[in-house]
């Protein structure tokens, strides 16, 4: 659980990164990725999945190829905290 | 395929050192200057990354006679600031070049950076004779690709400023995107967009103008082009899709190829698209929609697009190398913005 709430904490500091906002530093994990949740588009969500890989070593795009995981700020946080133990 | 060159300006570009004699700055590197110029006339972007005031930038447009597509000017890590142009001109790091005299700053690069080619400024010279610098067919949309992009740049900067919603931004922006079927004069300009896309492309097989020209004479294939304007300039032919509309009443509509041009990511173009495949789908009467797509590395943006629009995969491998998503045309379906013209 613990190991849960790092990654979710790197989340938000990734994403405040890469929107050049800090929104989603204290947005609540329910928060989608994409349109009106935190805004990110196709590319910007490629970006973040490309960071996750370099930083974790998880490759979300090919683990999950409907890409549930992208679906709010907690679901990618759990995905990355199951596969990182 | 390289589609953007980002220079150093200190001995690089200019021959000389900008910040010894701002009031005369060195002239432009002559052998330099000539591939700069032989590159932007195949489609080949530039952009300047330098550890010199923005001034320096303004001073080497004006010494070259060139526009530069992105520009980062500052005392940041190379690979920051090549990094940070990437991603102002929409490209991954295998579709960049990077030239600097500085042997550490090329090595910082190549570590922070492996998928970009880096290079020395004699190495440069040759390198335009190499095929990674060297598209195999050149639209008029490829030749004024510097253009697209220095609207672009005028675009994202808005962008910025804008406080509202992306949907309030595109319309703001006065964009037309115009779904129609493919006539022969596209042929050019699809077979270039098979061999360019590869971030939004979802068969990663190149065809060829004829058989885009097969295509088009077939009773059963649909050839579809998106075009895109807005007040910032006129991107032309950014996108197309083919599909296979033979099991259609009661069936499927297969999509075999659906590809887009990365100037046009971010705009809404593709959202368009899928919305208007749907739409168009549940007309003539089928009742789902397939993408056949391969899954690799470089078009996970197309695959977020693809379930962002509500499509879905039963393939719970990517070592299969493609799978199909499927998206039943039940309601709700999207709405088309009153912006994209058909």
């Amino acid at each position: 659980m613990t190991r849960e709430r790092e990654v979710l904490a790197e989340l938000r500091r990734i994403l405040a990164d890469l929107i050049g906002n800090p929104m989603p530093l204290d947005a609540p994990a329910k928060t989608p990725l994409l349109r009106d949740g935190i805004g990110l588009d196709s590319l910007g969500a490629t970006i973040l999945l490309t960071r996750i890989q370099t930083l974790f070593g998880v490759d979300v795009a090919s683990e999950d190829l409907n890409l549930d995981a992208l679906a709010s700020i907690g679901t990618l946080a759990a995905f990355i905290g199951e596969r990182i133990g | 395929m390289i589609k953007c060159v980002i220079w150093d300006l200190d001995e690089t570009l200019l021959d000389g050192v900008y910040l010894e004699s701002p009031e005369r700055p060195p002239p432009a590197n002559e052998a330099l200057r000539a591939v700069l110029v032989e590159l932007a006339g195949r489609g080949i972007l530039h952009a300047i990354a330098s550890r010199n005031p923005p001034t320096a930038a303004s001073y080497a447009a004006h010494a070259t006679g060139l526009s530069f597509a992105a520009v980062r000017c500052g005392w940041e890590a190379k690979s920051a600031a090549v990094a940070a142009i990437m991603s102002d001109v929409g490209l991954t790091a295998d579709a960049v070049a990077f030239v600097d005299n500085d042997a550490l700053e090329r090595a910082e690069v190549a570590f922070a950076l492996p998928d970009v080619l880096v290079l020395a400024p004699h190495e440069m010279t040759d390198a335009a004779n190499w095929p990674a610098f060297s598209p195999p067919v050149l639209t008029d949309e490829a030749r004024r690709r510097g253009e697209f992009y220095a609207n672009r740049r005028a675009r994202m900067a808005e962008a910025r400023a804008f406080g509202g919603s992306r949907e309030a931004f595109l319309r703001h922006c006065q964009t037309r995107v115009v779904i129609a079927p493919a006539a022969p004069v596209d042929l050019p300009r699809l077979h270039e967009l098979s061999v360019r896309t590869h971030q939004f492309n979802s068969a990663g097989t190149q065809l060829t103008e004829a058989q885009f020209a097969a295509l088009l004479d077939s009773g059963s294939q649909r050839v579809i082009c998106v075009r895109l304007s807005d007040r910032f300039g006129d991107d032309g032919l950014v996108g197309a899709c083919v599909i296979d509309t033979a099991a259609a009443p009661a069936g499927r509509w297969e999509v075999q190829l659906l590809m887009m041009s990365c100037r046009a990511i971010g705009r809404g173009v593709i959202d368009a698209l899928l919305s208007w495949i749907c739409l168009a789908a549940r007309d003539a009467g089928a009742d789902q929609v397939g993408v056949a797509c391969v899954i690799n590395p470089r078009n996970v943006p197309l695959r977020i697009a693809l379930t962002s629009a509500g499509f879905r995969t039963e393939t719970r491998s990517a070592a299969a190398g493609s799978a199909p998503y499927v998206r039943r045309l039940d309601p709700p379906l999207p709405e088309l913005p009153d912006w994209v013209l058909t």
